[in-house]
């Protein structure tokens, strides 16, 4: 029988006010999970609750069968994850794509003064050619387009080698030809890996094939059909 | 007189360090602040060093010391109401700006310290760098470097994505704070040199010409020193040979590589 993933018990968090209120959420580990719902629904703050960001007011949280209570678990719960959010403005900085993804095992591999390795740098080429963009290595990130960026967005998520791949609403602002190739390209990569992915859209047009679907409405959780 | 001969002149030779120090180290900080889109705050920061200057001089201090201190004490508040308070860096740097400017028109008014020497901190004048702020420049010079490559990648995370680099773990909130407050420096010393109407020779000016050049961070902030010893250089010896003010000369120097890189990304 395969592990437990993500498990939330009556798990509610929120800033002032509550968002999330008594979520209950049991993923298997290597499935496929969406979770649908309405901008301000609260499927960010549940991806915050689990990725350790956000503290839940009350209930309790299991990441891969390890209670998170402490600030350890949840420096632990980081090492877990990989995360995409959605497509982000290019911004001002200045560095290649290959640069870029490396950052993406930044605390489990390296970090402070301790350098990226030689293995490092051969996990980046491998992802990227895992995730096709291998031809945009050394080109500068502000110089892609939007779907170029997200893939370099998702290499980097899986560059470091997650057990879990949390993804935040990631075809908004893509055009549809974009969406649909990164939705596909989703597939793939859950059929190819043993990853566990979770992934919260507003978008319920695309065939994003979950095997087990959620919808959420102002901070409630409910399983449907997928 | 020839340059060597200028160079001779202890007051010319220090004042000549502390400009191609300050173009080549601080002018770093304007990476950060071009990347984060923080262009406003070190107008904020000039404005808070007025106050300082008029606080300064209420209390019988120097008006640079009450400045810098002052410059020092909102960059810390600045960095640590970033993370606390739902305000943008934007809409803090607002808030400071106009509250700071407002109370020291008010101070002026009733305190009856002479207004144009509190404004004479936005003069600036390399010439009259005493060894102190020398010290304080190569300080904060070496602590810049330090802080660029011991948290290179952390840097690299947050100017990327702060909501990555959290996520990933990356100790945000203390970046900024430290980055602020060295930010908060680098203004003041800028100000003491060229002024405030030309910290932006100094701060910005090379790392808007290095920023679209480079392929990668380490590159920028290369290119950025390059440029900003460049602008200082160049401009202080343009003063000594045509008898123009240093910080006017260094600010034209600058704006000339600015317009070269444009012309380099054939933007113009």
């Amino acid at each position: 029988m395969n592990k437990t993933a993500i498990d939330l018990q009556n798990i509610s968090a929120g800033y002032d006010q509550e968002v999330l209120r008594a979520a209950n959420l049991t993923v298997a580990q290597g499935s496929y999970v969406g979770i649908f719902g309405p901008n301000g629904s609260g499927k960010s703050t549940l991806l915050k609750v689990i990725c350790g960001l956000l503290r839940p007011t009350s209930g309790t949280l299991q990441i891969l069968e390890r209670p998170i209570r402490t600030n350890k678990d949840r420096d632990w719960i980081r090492r877990q994850i990989g995360y995409l959010a959605q497509i982000q403005a290019p911004g001002q900085l200045p560095i290649t794509v290959m640069d870029s993804v490396l950052l993406g095992r930044w605390g489990r591999f390296f970090s402070g003064l301790k350098r990226p390795s030689s293995q490092d740098r051969r996990r980046v080429q491998e992802t990227l050619e895992l995730v096709g963009i291998e031809a945009l290595a050394k080109r500068d990130l502000r110089q892609l387009s939007g779907g170029q960026r997200q893939k370099v967005a998702l290499a980097r998520a899986l560059v470091r080698d997650p057990e879990i791949l949390l993804m935040d609403e990631p075809t908004t602002y893509l055009d549809p030809e974009a969406q649909e190739a990164l939705v596909e390209q989703i597939k793939e990569l859950h059929a190819k890996l043993p990853l566990t992915i979770l992934v919260v859209t507003h978008q319920i047009q695309h065939s994003w094939g979950f095997s087990q679907a959620w919808q959420m409405q102002y901070g409630l959780l409910e399983e449907v059909v997928a | 007189m020839s340059w060597l001969q200028a160079l001779q002149i202890p007051m010319i030779r220090q004042a000549f360090v502390g400009l191609i120090l300050a173009g080549s180290l601080l002018s770093l900080w304007g990476v950060m602040v071009i990347s984060l889109n923080l262009t406003g705050l070190r107008f904020t920061l000039m404005h808070v060093g007025l106050l300082g200057a008029a606080v300064g001089m209420a209390l019988d201090m120097s008006p640079t010391v009450g400045a810098f201190a002052l410059i020092l004490l909102v960059s810390g508040v600045m960095g640590v109401l970033g993370d606390r308070v739902r305000l943008s860096t934007n809409a803090l740097s607002g808030f400071f700006m106009t509250g700071s400017l407002a109370v020291a028109f008010i101070l002026l008014a009733k305190s009856g310290i002479p207004a144009m020497e509190v404004f004479g901190i936005f003069a600036g004048s390399v010439l009259l760098l005493s060894t102190m702020d020398l010290v304080f420049v190569i300080v904060l010079g070496i602590v810049t470097v330090l802080f660029y490559t011991i948290l290179y990648r952390e840097i690299q995370l947050v100017l990327l994505d702060k909501e990555l680099a959290a996520i990933l773990g990356v100790p945000v909130g203390k970046i900024r704070l430290v980055m602020f407050i060295l930010l908060g420096a680098a203004v003041a010393l800028a100000l003491r040199l060229v002024g405030a109407l030309l910290v932006d020779a100094v701060i910005l000016l090379p790392a808007m010409a290095a920023l679209p050049l480079a392929n990668g961070l380490k590159m920028a902030l290369v290119l950025t020193a390059f440029f900003g010893l460049l602008s200082a250089s160049g401009g202080f010896f343009l003063a000594l040979s045509l008898d123009l003010p240093v910080g006017a000369s260094v600010a034209v120097t600058g704006a000339f590589i600015l317009a070269l890189s444009y012309v380099k990304q054939r933007r113009i």
